[in-house]
């Protein structure tokens, strides 16, 4: 009896962690359920039952017996990691297929936990690129662009400078959006033949939560009203606090006698 | 058009790499998200408004990213996440957030019904795609 009380727990202990792993690296809500479910079903637990917030997993099964047991974990929002969800994704159907055994399953999950991300340069070049191809699109000029490319690597390198020191996520697009607005102010002022607003736009993308918006609203429809309201809140907060960096420069900008007027 | 066409691909490509994607998926995610952009610029110049080609954009969006998903076999989010980089208003949070801490309450209606209508257009084109059964695109890999 010890040894089925014991597996039970273990196969619960497996599929809330690799649900904790999917909700960390940015999955959405359904996916993250299903997944559960699926492992759970197809690992023999037969009376479960799973409820899967932004920011929390709870879980049981067999309460109503002897050996019942129940998990419940804290999943704190953080960044996004689309190759463990992949990798997740792919450990999860080979548990269900039986193609991969516990303790094989316990290793590959260290494993897909442990995916490095890029290197620091890797990050900072393309995050440039992308703000620039950002400012482009957006309908920004060429000398923009090649602007928004070295603001671009300058801020990445401060995200992840902030990320490392553990600086508040408020703090850090506060203080990214108004380095920004300075910085094209200040190239502004040298003369120099660009679009103000548009290098800030192009610049401010990566902060920007346009992705917690819409997996937000995505939630809402789902009928996940409590995941869909937090995304929201956390998305209607960065864009506040990307508004408060760029105003208070904008706005003490125009306190400062002699400067070129702002669009 | 092709030029964008190409900055688009770059954009998604370079956010790609934030977002730790693995690598044999990136051209597939690349070319998502900019035949996202290009059909929203098409049915924009189409005469659809900014909300109604997001809508769509979306749509063929979901439906592209669902049969790369089917045929590469890995999550849709991958491929989805990525595209829509593209499409999400953020340029529109920017400017609504800019108006209200500038005072500006006309336009701070104005924009955030915006961003509002786009993101929710966004999302209904999500669903729609999603509402397609799944039989069609196994059907599709064979």
């Amino acid at each position: 009896m010890s040894s089925k009380q014991n597996s039970n727990k273990e196969i619960l202990t497996l599929a809330v962690e690799i649900g904790d792993a999917l909700l960390r690296s940015g999955s959405e809500i359904y996916r993250v359920e299903d997944t559960l479910f699926h492992i759970l079903d197809s690992l023999g637990l037969e009376h479960f039952d799973i409820y899967v917030l932004s920011n929390g997993i709870f879980a049981s099964a067999n309460e109503d017996q002897e050996d019942g047991c129940s998990i419940i974990r804290h999943v704190p929002l953080s960044d996004v990691h689309l190759g463990k969800i992949a990798a997740l994704n792919q450990l999860s159907r080979e548990i269900c297929d039986h193609s991969c055994s516990m303790e094989e399953a316990w290793i590959r999950l260290d494993e897909c936990k442990s995916l490095p991300v890029p290197k620091p340069w890797i990050q900072a070049l393309s995050c440039g690129i992308g703000c620039a191809c950002f400012c482009w699109i957006f309908g920004g000029g060429f000398p923009d662009s090649v602007f928004t490319f070295f603001l671009g690597i300058l801020l990445q390198y401060m995200l992840m400078d902030h990320e490392s020191r553990k600086v508040s996520k408020f703090m850090t697009n506060i203080v990214g959006s108004a380095f920004l607005t300075a910085a094209s102010i200040l190239l502004l002022n040298l003369h120099l033949p660009i679009m103000q607003d548009k290098i800030v736009i192009g610049g401010i993308v990566p902060l920007l939560p346009g992705i917690a918006l819409t997996t937000s609203i995505r939630d809402l429809f789902n009928g996940d009203y409590l995941s869909g309201a937090i995304h929201l809140l956390d998305a209607l907060l960065t864009g506040m606090c990307i508004a408060v960096g760029v105003g208070s420069v904008i706005i003490l900008y125009q306190h400062i006698p002699g400067g070129v007027s702002l669009p | 058009m092709i030029l964008q066409f190409f900055i688009a691909m770059a954009a998604c490509a370079s956010f790609a790499v934030l977002f730790g994607m693995p690598r044999d998926q990136f051209p597939f995610s690349s070319f998502t998200g900019a035949l996202g952009w290009i059909s929203y610029l098409i049915f924009c110049e189409l005469g659809a408004g900014t909300v109604f080609a997001s809508l769509f954009a979306a749509f063929f969006l979901t439906i592209l990213s669902r049969f790369f998903a089917a045929v590469r076999k890995n999550p849709v989010t991958l491929y989805l996440v990525t595209g829509i980089f593209t499409l999400v208003p953020g340029a529109g949070i920017y400017y609504t957030s800019y108006h209200f801490i500038m005072n500006d309450m006309h336009m701070f209606t104005v924009k955030g019904m915006e961003t509002f209508k786009i993101a929710g257009a966004i999302s209904i084109g999500i669903i729609f795609g999603f509402a397609i059964p799944q039989r069609l695109f196994q059907i599709k890999r064979r």
